[in-house]
């Protein structure tokens, strides 16, 4: 083994606080979206009345899932509007000291979207090509939105298996406690301690340094600890720098790095419990719970079994003997690799996308594991889309297991009706689609080219685009390799930003609409003929049915790209 | 002139009688059903017949399609075009398999009608022979002893005893007359005594009889909402495996690892195509419906026995559906200084003209406890019959003793006082439920008989059943509190409702269902028909009025109330079965890519990949095999599973996490397993098949005379 067994701890640790928070922190969000009395309320509630009258909305105003998604649609269309315009414009905007040039159409495009659909997919060099206030000013904005939007449209969702009028609650409402309630409060600390750790938060953009070997050096940098502390705990995951969590200055020690790893946990992990309080069955979320430690446990250790073992290509060199470090290409060498390994898993399944290590050259194995968190996108996925995207799973597997104990299905006294099955099998249509055709699209137009020319890829070429279709599809964000082929020509820049777009808003509409017939129907009492989901034989199913089905639909393509790059594992 | 005789005397047609298929018929039936118009109501089976057509047309003229030419093989195409072929095929054999059974039953139903003949009443009151096709609702017939009557009706004039046994199955006749409840009768049935006339209440294809038959046969039958929503997973699964697989066949050919076949592909799609769930699916809806028939239940609509599965509540009656029906003597009493012989005598004196349930089981239990018994002779005797004013009932013997039975009330008013012991005691019985009634000789109480309503046998276990199943009963009666409370004791009934108005059931099934319950209940009064028309499921007695029958959504033919629970058990059980070949159907699935994927490599002509070496779990070293056999497999295990389909999965009543847990290891577990084990088999058959010289022969002969073309 190519790690100290000591640093397993610092893992299993950090997940025992995970859980002993989670609890806590889940009720206190499901308090603050029932709008029940919280700490803090004398102070925020003066100021959330202002936003709303400024807003000229209210909180006993609440929407049907139409209305909601309009909402959403215009709250969002108008951050990429912004988005898009401020890119473009950079150059002749305030606060461009390193003065990065205006972005081209595409890319712009490509980046207002990533960053509106929490993706935060780059296709840019952060240093050379985006402003200070690019950064600052903007995407930091979206940072904020986005993953508000997210939350407000799992609380909306929730919200339709108690409620009975057909009325999800209000958007701006939702939005602005998201902000002043969950995501502020904990990203001010977060940046704070961040801080503390030695990562800078200054509006000084770069400084010079004259390196002992001579010559000089620019070291960018910015208000990173607060960009970083938002982008992890809503799980958008752009860097402030391109080199993202693995840069020594946004991530200088152990400690920030597990810091890091609580934050990307914190609300995916609480958001269960959340929905335990809302409909007030706190036992409902351990079920989801279980599934995602269960699924995120395996990916670990998975991932981390898979990059120690020996390197099978290196075995046929003379002289070497099988490697017994594993696959060290791209690791940082600051961290043991259970810490790193679990930070990057924890990203790629929460769809934070952010990286603590180049994950190019990871075994083919590995990648399968990245992969597969991409492909479920619900385990537990993005701030607040991700659990619901859970939902809409376990909306589909109580249907069938619902039917193997002889009832038509029901959820919480919710019966599942035809249109809520019709529903979630768009968003299961959805995924895959999103990411298939494209990439087919771009085989068959020979979008898929290095300098020009199109080649014959290899495997892992081909495992690149599938995971850049995968991970922008999934809102991820997550690259696997920026060198396998170019995916900054307007085909990806293009198409990668309507997959985003589409991966975002398609599968919202379809939680709001699954939702909105929940909030429609009476709640039927239960004994024990219902099915009771609050047991380990429902977790253990729930389990089964994501990964079979998710194994169903994207195996081929997994053979295609990573399984075909395994020579001779074992 | 006489009537024609349809069915021969004596002839009982019952719907229970086993229905036998003819295998000609299925045969003829599942090759009609390639239709279009048939196919088109499946889109899964007609996708897989659409791809039939494309591999065949491949087969016949593979120089149209130059693309495919490379990899084209002629036996390996035949083969899979017979296969998709076998496989559409076994879909509709499943579907015809359950049809006949239904059109079975509803032969023997037709044959009961066929060529009847009605004397139907003019508005002049003349008579006049007309076939019964041409009676229309509202019109009167005339029924004499020995003739059918011919269409559903009520009887306005008259009483009859009718024969029902051809549509009920029940050997014995009942009684039905104008007036009251017991009005209506069934086309069909015939009239043994008394000539009564009948009011035409149904129209022409209207009636139960013919309702029953388009019901059995499957015809007209709608799709249920849940069925509906299976049908859109089932469909949207579809598609998501049509653009992965579409998709495969590019991004294959582009990661210039392999090149794909085309039909590899088409039976990569078919194989992961819920083909199995999506054949059997309008078998399980036809044989469910069937499964309630051949219990003697004529259900309305397909959504009313899946709403039976569905069941929160049921209400019950007391009498007739938990107790006999009638009150029993189990005790006497003798009043203080009254010798026991002198008390039993008197009671069967009291009862022994008595003909009702109640007269006959003071008799038997006098003479179980041999009271002396007297012969009496006739005429030395007067009964003196139960009258409403009075309340009693009994006998003045020739010497003038005058021997009554009655309530307590009606004995201390016709002068009998009742002694304190005997009064402390009635009361006892009482609290208990039971129902004393005083014997009075001469005016003198001797003591007290005590009746009590008796619950049937097996009653307790089929209410355990229920709440098992998580249905909870509430008992209904017009009994006092104290009656209703020990009854519901014995039977286990979690709650009743006592002095019970006919509108009590209503009121009931409102007060359950604005607690969003689905409720059943069983009825057979016209009172009842509000309330039987207010449930979910609303069972009603065939021998009910026909206001009562046509609320119902479900009429029992067998008069036997507790068969609601029966039809809850066939209810679950046609959900379960849907539930659990879905599930089969998913983890098939996974062992068919074991199967398929590293073949579609080996055949591709790729370098051995040893990453896709680990996923040839099944070591097959030849491809074509490989694909057959997990064609051959998905093919075959439809017709396997037509038995499951038409009988339903094995159901006993459990809480529902077991039966999930029991459904995900048989039908999940199973599933996974049984393909594994199922395609290894196949694809070793088929190994042996080929090398088969005799074989070998046959399929060159077959490949070289078709107008095959190809390299």
């Amino acid at each position: 083994m190519a790690f100290a067994l000591q640093s397993l701890w610092d893992v299993l640790v950090l997940l025992g606080v995970v859980l002993a928070v989670a609890p806590w922190f889940g009720r206190y969000v499901g308090k603050v979206y029932l709008e029940r009395p919280v700490a803090g309320d004398s102070l925020l509630l003066p100021l959330e009345r202002a936003v709303y009258r400024l807003l000229g909305t209210s909180p006993r105003r609440p929407m049907r899932a139409g209305e909601y998604m309009v909402a959403v649609l215009f709250v969002n269309g108008g951050t990429f509007a912004f988005l898009f315009l401020f890119f473009l414009l950079q150059h002749a905007l305030p606060l461009d000291p390193t003065g990065a040039p205006g972005m081209p159409w595409d890319l712009a495009f490509h980046s207002a979207a990533s960053f509106t659909t929490n993706t935060d997919f780059t296709h840019f060099v952060n240093e050379s090509q985006l402003s200070l206030g690019s950064a600052m000013i903007a995407w930091q904005l979206a940072l904020f939105l986005s993953a508000a939007t997210g939350l407000s449209v799992a609380a909306a969702m929730i919200r339709g298996f108690v409620r009975k009028d057909g009325r999800l609650g209000n958007f701006y409402v939702d939005l602005t406690r998201s902000i002043t309630r969950i995501l502020l409060p904990v990203a001010v600390l977060g940046a704070l301690v961040f801080v503390a750790l030695g990562v800078p938060e200054t509006l000084v953009a770069a400084v010079r340094a004259h390196p002992l070997t001579g010559g000089t050096q620019t070291i960018y940098l910015g208000p990173v600890a607060s960009f970083q502390a938002i982008s992890l705990l809503g799980t958008n995951g752009g860097g402030y720098y391109t080199a993202n969590a693995a840069s020594p200055l946004a991530n200088p020690s152990s400690a920030s790095l597990l810091l890091g790893t609580f934050l990307m946990l914190l609300v995916p992990f609480s958001t269960p419990f959340a929905f335990g309080t809302m409909v007030r069955r706190r036992a409902e979320a351990w079920p989801f719970v279980a599934v995602i430690v269960l699924i995120v446990a395996i990916a670990v250790g998975l991932f981390v079994a898979y990059q120690a073992a020996a390197n099978p290509l290196l075995g046929g060199i003379p002289g070497l003997g099988p490697s017994t470090n594993g696959y060290p290409v791209g690791q940082e060498t600051r961290w043991s690799l259970p810490e790193t390994a679990f930070f990057q898993v924890v990203s790629v399944y929460n769809n934070v996308g952010a990286n603590s290590m180049q994950i190019g050259a990871i075994s083919p194995i590995a990648q399968l594991v990245l992969l597969f968190g991409m492909f479920t996108q619900a385990t537990p996925g993005g701030d607040g889309t991700g659990f619901a995207m859970l939902l809409v799973f376990t909306v589909l597997a109580i249907y069938v297991g619902g039917l193997m104990v002889g009832r038509t299905p029901e959820y919480l006294g919710k019966k599942i009706g035809t249109s809520q099955v019709r529903w979630a099998a768009l968003a299961l249509i959805l995924h895959p689609a999103l990411i298939l055709v494209p990439f087919s699209i771009a085989v068959v137009g020979g979008w898929v080219s290095v300098g020009g020319a199109s080649i014959g890829v290899t495997a892992h070429t081909f495992s690149s685009v599938l995971y850049e279709f995968a991970s922008e599809s999934a809102n991820n964000g997550s690259a696997l390799s920026s060198n396998a082929f170019n995916d900054t020509t307007p085909y990806f820049n293009v198409v990668g930003g309507l997959v985003m777009l589409l991966g975002r808003f398609v599968p919202i509409y379809v939680m709001l609409r699954v939702g909105g017939y929940f909030a429609g129907e009476a709640t039927l009492p239960q004994g024990p003929g219902t099915l009771n989901t609050a047991t380990g034989t429902f977790a253990v199913y729930l389990a089964l049915f994501v990964v079979v089905v998710t194994a169903l639909v994207f195996l081929p393509v997994m053979a295609l790209g990573p399984l075909a790059q395994i020579v001779g594992v074992g | 002139m006489a009537a024609p005789d349809p069915v021969e005397p004596g002839a009982r047609v019952s719907v229970r009688r086993r229905p036998h298929t003819s295998v000609r018929r299925v045969l003829v039936d599942s090759v009609k059903h390639f239709g279009l118009r048939r196919q088109m109501r499946h889109p899964l089976m007609f996708c897989v017949f659409v791809l039939f057509l494309f591999v065949s047309l491949v087969t016949l003229y593979p120089r149209a399609f130059p693309d495919i030419a490379a990899s084209y093989q002629a036996g390996y195409y035949v083969a899979v075009a017979i296969i998709l072929f076998l496989t559409v095929w076994f879909a509709n054999l499943a579907e015809a398999i359950a049809e006949a059974q239904g059109r079975a039953q509803a032969e023997s139903l037709r044959a009961i009608r066929s060529g009847i003949r009605a004397r139907q009443v003019l508005p002049d009151g003349a008579l006049r022979w007309v076939p019964s096709d041409v009676l229309h609702v509202g019109d009167t017939v005339e029924v004499a002893p020995g003739e059918p009557i011919p269409m559903d009706g009520d009887v306005i004039e008259g009483v009859a005893l009718i024969d029902e046994s051809m549509m009920t199955g029940e050997s014995e006749a009942v009684t039905r007359e104008s007036g009251g409840d017991k009005t209506s009768v069934l086309g069909g049935t015939r009239v043994l005594q008394g000539t009564v006339r009948v009011r035409v209440s149904a129209a022409r294809g209207e009636s139960f009889l013919d309702r029953l038959i388009r019901l059995v046969e499957g015809l007209g039958r709608e799709p249920t909402p849940s069925e509906i929503a299976l049908s859109v997973l089932l469909a949207a699964f579809t598609v998501t495996l049509f653009v992965v697989v579409l998709s495969f066949v590019y991004l294959a050919n582009f990661s210039g690892e392999v090149t794909v076949d085309l039909a590899t592909i088409i039976a990569l799609f078919v194989c992961l195509m819920p083909t199995t769930i999506g054949a059997l699916l309008p078998a399980i809806g036809i044989s469910g419906v069937n499964r309630v028939a051949r219990a003697n239940v004529i259900a309305k609509s397909g959504k009313a026995v899946e709403a039976s599965g569905d069941l929160d509540v049921l209400i019950l009656d007391k009498t007739g559906t938990i107790t006999v029906g009638s009150r029993l003597a189990v005790q006497f009493v003798q009043a203080p200084d009254v010798p026991a012989s002198e008390l039993l005598e008197a009671a069967l004196l009291s009862s022994t003209l008595d003909e009702t349930p109640e007269g006959r089981s003071i008799v038997r239990l006098a003479a179980r406890r041999s009271a002396p018994s007297r012969r009496l002779e006739p005429g030395s005797y007067k009964v003196m019959p139960f009258t409403a004013e009075r309340r009693m009932s009994g006998l003045t013997l020739a010497d003038g003793t005058e021997v009554f039975k009655g309530a307590l009330s009606s004995i201390e008013a016709y002068g009998a006082p009742l002694p304190a012991p005997t009064r402390s005691a009635a009361a006892e019985a009482a609290r208990k439920g039971m129902t004393p009634l005083a014997i009075a000789v001469n005016k003198r109480v001797v003591g007290l008989v005590i009746l009590k309503d008796v619950v049937k046998p097996g009653i307790r276990d089929r209410i355990h059943e229920l709440s098992t199943m998580g249905i909870r009963t509430i008992m209904c009666t017009g009994d006092n509190r104290l009656t209703a409370a020990a009854i519901a004791e014995e039977s286990g009934v979690d709650e009743f409702v006592a002095e019970a108005k006919p509108e009590s059931k209503l009121e009931l099934i409102q007060r359950e269902k604005s607690a969003g319950r689905l409720v059943a209940m069983t009825g057979d009064g016209t009172n009842d028909a509000p309330a039987l028309a207010r449930a979910d499921v609303g069972l009603c007695m065939n021998s009910g009025t026909s206001a009562a029958k046509e609320a119902g959504n479900m009429v029992d033919l067998d008069n036997d109330p507790t068969k609601i629970i029966e039809v809850v058990s066939i209810g679950k059980q046609l959900l379960i079965t849907r539930g659990a070949l879905t599930t089969f159907s998913i983890t098939n699935d996974v062992a068919k890519y074991f199967a398929i994927i590293p073949a579609i490599f080996l055949g591709g002509g790729a370098v051995a990949l040893p990453g896709i070496a680990l996923l040839n779990l099944l070591g097959f070293s030849n491809p074509y095999l490989a694909v057959l056999a997990a064609l051959v497999f998905n093919a075959l295990i439809i017709p396997l599973l037509i038995p499951l389909a038409l009988a339903g999965v094995p159901f006993r009543p459990r809480s529902a996490i077991d039966l999930l847990r029991r459904n995900l290891v048989s039908y999940g577990l199973g599933g996974l397993v049984s393909a594994f084990v199922g395609i290894w088999l196949c694809y070793h058959f088929l190994a042996w098949l080929v090398r088969e010289p005799a074989f070998a022969t046959v399929a060159r002969l077959v490949v070289r005379h078709l107008p095959l073309g190809g390299p």
